[in-house]
C-alpha cells in the first residue's frame, strides 16, 4: 500500500499547523485515502489504477493547501505542543506551565491537600518563629540610633556579679571622668503610690537622671523632659507614660502643669512619654511615672550602696571596644583611689539590645535553626510524595518526551508545579503561624522587651515568600532531577512497572528517609535536652514552699508611715485583719519576695573575725522581715528561733542567718549568740546584731545560680522603709483569697494601694519562664518534626513494600516463610534507620553544644537523652515499616503474582 | 456527473446543507459523508478529499458539528461527527432558506418538481 500519510503531509508542510493539528489532520485524510484505496481494489481494479485514482483527489495542484488555509490557523511563532520547544518564550512558556500545573494540582485533590498540609506546617512553624526573630532580634529598639546605646556596670566578678549595679558616688565620678560618651545618665527603680482621685494605685516607676531622656533620644508626646535644675532633691517633677496619661487622665494635654499625688506629695506634671520606652527591668516591672533622681547628700557620697543602672551614648566614631578600654581605666583608678571599696571592681559596656535579648538570643536562633529542619522534613515528605506521583505520571512523561519535548523544558515544568504546592504551602503556613503566633505570645517571658511588637509584617511575609520559593525548589528537584535522568526505552521495557522503583528512585527515596532520620534525630535530641533540663529546674528547691502561698506588694508612704512605729502599728493591723479570714494559715509581712527583686546585698563586719582584705569583702543579700515569715513561707529553721513580736527597737537586734552564712563564718561552730554588723566594722552608727536562728538557704534572685550568702532582719528593728511585701499561707487556693486579703488591708487604710496579688507558684514560674518559653517551642517543634519524618517513613516503607508485592509473592509461593518475608522488610527499614542516627548522632553532638547555655543541670552530651532519642526514633520507624510489612505478607501469591 | 461550472456553483451554496443533514440524525466519519452524498445523488455529487475535509473543519470550527476519534472494536480509529444544538438550529434555517430558493427557482424558470 503506497504510503498515504507522507502524500498528505508533503501537501500540508507549507501550512505551518501546529504539530498536534497537522498530525491530526493528516490522520484523518490518510483514514480517507485508505478507505478509498481499500474500495477500489474490492472493486477489482488493479492497485496501480486505484492508486492513481485516489490520487487524482489531491492532484489538483494546492487544493487542499488553498482551502484548508481558509479554516485552519498557521502557528505564528513555534509550534505549542507542551515541552516541544528547545528555546522558547519564557514568558509564554511560564504561563502555559502555570495553567497545566493548576490543572494537574486540582485534579490530584488527595495529594495536593496532604502536601500542603505539610508545607504548611513546615512554613508556618518558620514565619512564626521568624515573627519573634524579627520582632525581638532583627528590629532596631525604639530609639534614636540605638545601636550607640550601652549599659555600664560595675564588674565585680570576684563577689559573683560580674554585672553590678554602680553606686552613686561611683556614677558620679564616671560621668566626670569619661570622654567616650555623649551623654551617660543613671536610673534606678522607685515605686509610688498615685492616690487622689480614684482607686489607689502603685506604680512602677524610675528616678533618672535629668539627660536619661537625651541619652536615649527619646521626644516627649506632649511637654517636655526635665532639665538639669530639676535634678536637685525636693524638686517635685513628674514625667506620664502614654498608657498611664490615657488611663487615669484621659489623654487631656491641660495635663502638663498639673499636681498629682505621688507617695503623699504633690508632684507637677511636665510631660508624657511614649510608651515605646521600655528598659530592662525585673520581672513585670513597667515603668509608668519618672522622676528626677537628684541624689541627696549622703547618697551621692556612697560608693557602697549599689542600686543604680548605667545607660550611656556611644560617641560617633567611638567604638565598643574604645568604650570598654576607657571605662576599665577608670575604674582601675577608682579602685586604687578607694580600695574599701572598689579593690579589683572593673566596668562592664554592653550594647544596650544585648542586655534587652540577653540569653533569648541563643534561643532564639537555635529555635529558628530546629524549624529550618522542621521544614526540611517536611521538605523531604513531599518530595517523596512527587516521586511516588511522577512514577504514576511516567506514561505521560515518557509520551511527551517521545513526542520531542526537551528535558530542560520539562524539568522546568515539574519545578512550576512544585513552586506552586510550596506556595500554596506558604498562604495557609501563614495562617498557622498567624494562629500559633496567638498561643506562643502567651508563653513569651514577661521581662522580655518589645516582645509586644511581635506581628506578622511586610518582612514576614518576604520571608515567607522566599522559603516558600526555596522550598519548592528544594523538594521539586528530586522528582525533576529524576524525570531529566528518564530512560525512554527502559520505561517501555518495563512494561508500564514503575522504573521509579528502578535503582535510581529507589536510591533517592531511601537517601530522603535516611535525611528525615538524621533530622528528626538532631531535634529530638535538642528538645530532649531542654525538657531535662527544664525538668532539673522544676525539680530545684527554691528553699520555700511554694504551693498555697498568695503573696503581694505593699508599698508605704514615706510621707503617711515616717517611722518604724508607726509602721509597726500597721503591719501589726492588717497582720490581726488577715489572719482570721476563713482559708488562712497564717500570714507575715516580707521584704522584697525571692524572684522579685534582684538586688539588696551589702558586706557585714563580724565580731571576733578580722575583715578580710577589701577586694575580698562578702557580699551577703539582706531582707527584712516580719514575725512569722519563716513558717509562713515554709523555709525550715535549722537552729535557734524566728524573729517574733518581742524583738522590736527596745531589745537586742537580732539577726537571722542563712546556713551558707554560717558555714562560712563559723564553720565548726554554733552561731547562735554571735555578733555581726552590716556594714563596716568602723561604722559606730550601726548596732551589732545578735544571731538568734539559722535557715535554710532561699533561691532570691535568680532560680538557677545557687544560693548566695543571706540574712534576714526583723522589719521591727531597721529604721529605714524596707518591708513591703505580705505573704499569706492558705489552706484553700491562695489567689482565691487576693479579694478578702485586700479588702482587710484598705479597712486599715482605705488609700494604700494593694500591687502585684499572685500565687507564690506563679512567681516562681515567671522566674523559669525564660527557659519554660524555649523549651515548650523546641519541644513542640521536635514533637511535629516527629511526626512528619514517622509519616515519611511509613509513607516510603508502604511504598517500596508495595513495588516488592510481586517479589514477595514469588518468594512465599516458593514456600518462604511469612516470619521470613516480614524479617526483610522490617530489615531493609532498620538499615535505612541505622543511616540516619549514623549521621543524625554525630550531628547531634556537635550541634547541641550550641545550647549548652540554655541548660542546666545536665551536659550537652547527656549520654541518656541521646540514647534513649536513637531508641525511640528507632521504634518509630520500626512500627511504620513493620506495618506495610505485615500487609504485604498477607497478600494471596496468586494476586501478587498477577499484580504487574 | 454534473458539469465543473455548475458542480462548484451548486456545492457552494448547498455543501453545508448536505454536510449537516448528513450527521442530524446520526454521528458520521468523513470518508463515510462523502460515500453518501455520492450515493445519494446518484454519483451527481461528489466531493473532492481537499474539499470536503476543509469544509468539515469549518463547521467545526463554528460550533455547528463536532468531531471526536472513536476507536470501535475491529475497525480503525476514526473521527465522527456529530451535530452540535447550534448546528441543529442552523440546519433548520438552511432547510427554510434553501426551501424558499427552489421555490423561486421554480416559480421563474417552470420547472416543476417531479
Amino acid at each position: 500500500m503506497p504510503d498515504w500519510k507522507a502524500e498528505v503531509k508533503a501537501r500540508l508542510a507549507g501550512l505551518s499547523l501546529a504539530p498536534a493539528r497537522e498530525m491530526e489532520i493528516a490522520d484523518e485524510l490518510t483514514q480517507h485515502l485508505e478507505d478509498e484505496y481499500e474500495q477500489a481494489l474490492s472493486r477489482g481494479v488493479s492497485e496501480d489504477e486505484a492508486e492513481r485514482a485516489v490520487l487524482a483527489d489531491l492532484k489538483v495542484p494546492n487544493l487542499l493547501a488553498r482551502e484548508l488555509k481558509r479554516v485552519e490557523r498557521p502557528v505564528l511563532q513555534n509550534p505549542v505542543a507542551m515541552g516541544t520547544q528547545a528555546k522558547s518564550n519564557v514568558i509564554g512558556d511560564l504561563g502555559q506551565d502555570l495553567r497545566y500545573g493548576l490543572r494537574i494540582l486540582a485534579k490530584n485533590r488527595a495529594f495536593t491537600a496532604i502536601a500542603v498540609l505539610a508545607l504548611a506546617l513546615g512554613i508556618g512553624a518558620n514565619s512564626a518563629i521568624f515573627s519573634v526573630v524579627n520582632a525581638i532580634l532583627l528590629r532596631p529598639l525604639p530609639y534614636k540610633n540605638p545601636e550607640q546605646l550601652v549599659m555600664v556596670w560595675e564588674n565585680a566578678t570576684h563577689l559573683g556579679f560580674p554585672k553590678n549595679t554602680p553606686s552613686p558616688a561611683n556614677f558620679l565620678d564616671w560621668r566626670q571622668q569619661t570622654t567616650v560618651f555623649q551623654g551617660i545618665a543613671a536610673f534606678a527603680e522607685r515605686s509610688f503610690n498615685l492616690t487622689g482621685a480614684g482607686e489607689p494605685e502603685r506604680l512602677d516607676g524610675r528616678r533618672v537622671s535629668a539627660n536619661f531622656f537625651d541619652v536615649l533620644g527619646v521626644r516627649t508626646i506632649i511637654g517636655r523632659t526635665f532639665v538639669p535644675q530639676e535634678d536637685q532633691p525636693g524638686t517635685k517633677v513628674v514625667l506620664l507614660n502614654e498608657n498611664l496619661w490615657k488611663r487615669r487622665f484621659g489623654g487631656d494635654p491641660s495635663v502638663i502643669g498639673r499636681a498629682v499625688t505621688l507617695n503623699n506629695e504633690a508632684y507637677t506634671v511636665v510631660g508624657v512619654v511614649p510608651n515605646s520606652v521600655r528598659l530592662p527591668a525585673f520581672g513585670k516591672w513597667r515603668d509608668q511615672v519618672w522622676v528626677p533622681i537628684a541624689f541627696p547628700a549622703e547618697e551621692s557620697a556612697s560608693r557602697g550602696d549599689h542600686f543604680l543602672e548605667v545607660i550611656a551614648r556611644l560617641k560617633p566614631n567611638v567604638t565598643l571596644a574604645q568604650a570598654r578600654a576607657e571605662m576599665e581605666t577608670i575604674a582601675a583608678r577608682l579602685a586604687h583611689q578607694y580600695p574599701q571599696y572598689n579593690a579589683r571592681v572593673g566596668a562592664a559596656v554592653n550594647p544596650l539590645h544585648e542586655e534587652i535579648v540577653g540569653d533569648m538570643k541563643v534561643a532564639l536562633w537555635i529555635l529558628l535553626g530546629a524549624v529550618a529542619f522542621v521544614l526540611l522534613i517536611a521538605c523531604a515528605n513531599v518530595a517523596n510524595l512527587l516521586l511516588a506521583r511522577a512514577a504514576v505520571r511516567q506514561k505521560e512523561i515518557a509520551l511527551r518526551l517521545a513526542l520531542g519535548a526537551d528535558r530542560v523544558r520539562l524539568t522546568k515544568q515539574l519545578l512550576v508545579e512544585s513552586v506552586m504546592l510550596s506556595l500554596l504551602g506558604g498562604v495557609v503556613g501563614l495562617g498557622l503561624a498567624y494562629a500559633g503566633l496567638q498561643v506562643l505570645t502567651r508563653f513569651i517571658p514577661p521581662d522580655l522587651v518589645h516582645a509586644d511588637m511581635i506581628a506578622i509584617d511586610g518582612k514576614v511575609l518576604v520571608f515567607t515568600l522566599l522559603i516558600a520559593l526555596v522550598t519548592g525548589l528544594i523538594f521539586g528537584l528530586a522528582p525533576a532531577s529524576q524525570a531529566s535522568h528518564f530512560n525512554l526505552s527502559e520505561t517501555l521495557k518495563e512494561g508500564g512497572r514503575d522504573s521509579g522503583a528502578g535503582a535510581r528512585g529507589k536510591r533517592l527515596r531511601s537517601s530522603l528517609v535516611i535525611a528525615e532520620v538524621a533530622v528528626s534525630v538532631v531535634l529530638l535530641i535538642g528538645a530532649g535536652l531542654l525538657i531535662n533540663s527544664f525538668m532539673h529546674l522544676r525539680n530545684l528547691d527554691p528553699g520555700f514552699r511554694a504551693d498555697h502561698l498568695l503573696a503581694l506588694s505593699l508599698n508605704l508612704s514615706e510621707v503617711k508611715y515616717p517611722d518604724t512605729a508607726r509602721r509597726t502599728a500597721f503591719f501589726d493591723e492588717v497582720v490581726r485583719r488577715v489572719q482570721p479570714l476563713p482559708g488562712v494559715q497564717s500570714v507575715a509581712v516580707a521584704g522584697n519576695l525571692p524572684f522579685t527583686y534582684n538586688g539588696d546585698s551589702m558586706s557585714i563586719a563580724v565580731e571576733g573575725i578580722p575583715d578580710p582584705p577589701p577586694d575580698q569583702w562578702p557580699d551577703v543579700i539582706y531582707r527584712a522581715i516580719g514575725p512569722g515569715y519563716f513558717s509562713t513561707m515554709g523555709i525550715p529553721l535549722v537552729r535557734g528561733r524566728e524573729f517574733t513580736d518581742g524583738d522590736t527597737l527596745d531589745t537586742t537586734r537580732g539577726v537571722v542567718i542563712g546556713e551558707k552564712t554560717a558555714k562560712h563564718y563559723w564553720p565548726n561552730q554554733d552561731p547562735i549568740g554571735k555578733r555581726l554588723k552590716p556594714g563596716a566594722r568602723s561604722d559606730n552608727e550601726t548596732p551589732w546584731r545578735t544571731v538568734i536562728g539559722v535557715v535554710k538557704d532561699v533561691r532570691q534572685n535568680d532560680f538557677i545560680a545557687e544560693p548566695k550568702m543571706q540574712m534576714y532582719f526583723s522589719y521591727k528593728q531597721v529604721g529605714q522603709l524596707v518591708a513591703n511585701a505580705l505573704i499569706v499561707r492558705t489552706s484553700v487556693d491562695p489567689l482565691s483569697l487576693a479579694m478578702p486579703v485586700r479588702n482587710a488591708i484598705w479597712s486599715v487604710d482605705k488609700d494604700q494601694p494593694v500591687a502585684n496579688i499572685d500565687s507564690m507558684e506563679n512567681i516562681v514560674a515567671g522566674a523559669v519562664a525564660r527557659q519554660r518559653f524555649s523549651m515548650l517551642l523546641l519541644a513542640n517543634f521536635a514533637a511535629l518534626a516527629l511526626v512528619l519524618a514517622a509519616v515519611g517513613i511509613y509513607g516510603v516503607m508502604s511504598y517500596t513494600v508495595a513495588q516488592q508485592t510481586r517479589e514477595i509473592g514469588i518468594r512465599i509461593a516458593l514456600g518462604a516463610k511469612r516470619g521470613d518475608v516480614l524479617k526483610m522488610t522490617v530489615k531493609q527499614a532498620i538499615k535505612l534507620v541505622g543511616l540516619g542516627l549514623a549521621i543524625g548522632l554525630p550531628s547531634a553532638f556537635i550541634l547541641t553544644r550550641v545550647m549548652s547555655t540554655l541548660l542546666f543541670g545536665i551536659s550537652a552530651t547527656d549520654p541518656i537523652t541521646f540514647l534513649g532519642i536513637s531508641l525511640a526514633v528507632l521504634a518509630v520507624a520500626l512500627l511504620a515499616s513493620y506495618i506495610p510489612a505485615l500487609r504485604a505478607t498477607k497478600v494471596d501469591p496468586m494476586i501478587a503474582l498477577r499484580a504487574q | 456527473m454534473a458539469s465543473p461550472g455548475l458542480d462548484r456553483e451548486l456545492k457552494k451554496g448547498s455543501a453545508e446543507l448536505l454536510i449537516l443533514s448528513l450527521v442530524e440524525d446520526r454521528p458520521r466519519h468523513g470518508y463515510d459523508i462523502g460515500q453518501l452524498i455520492e450515493l445519494r445523488s446518484r454519483g451527481a455529487l461528489r466531493f473532492n478529499v481537499a474539499s470536503l475535509y476543509p469544509l468539515l473543519y469549518r463547521l467545526e470550527k463554528r460550533g455547528w458539528i463536532r468531531g471526536r476519534w472513536v476507536e470501535k472494536a475491529g475497525q480503525r480509529r476514526r473521527r465522527y461527527y456529530r451535530l452540535t444544538p447550534a448546528g441543529k438550529k442552523v440546519l433548520a434555517s438552511q432547510r427554510d432558506g434553501w426551501l424558499e430558493f427552489v421555490e423561486a427557482i421554480g416559480r421563474i424558470t417552470g420547472i416543476q418538481y417531479a
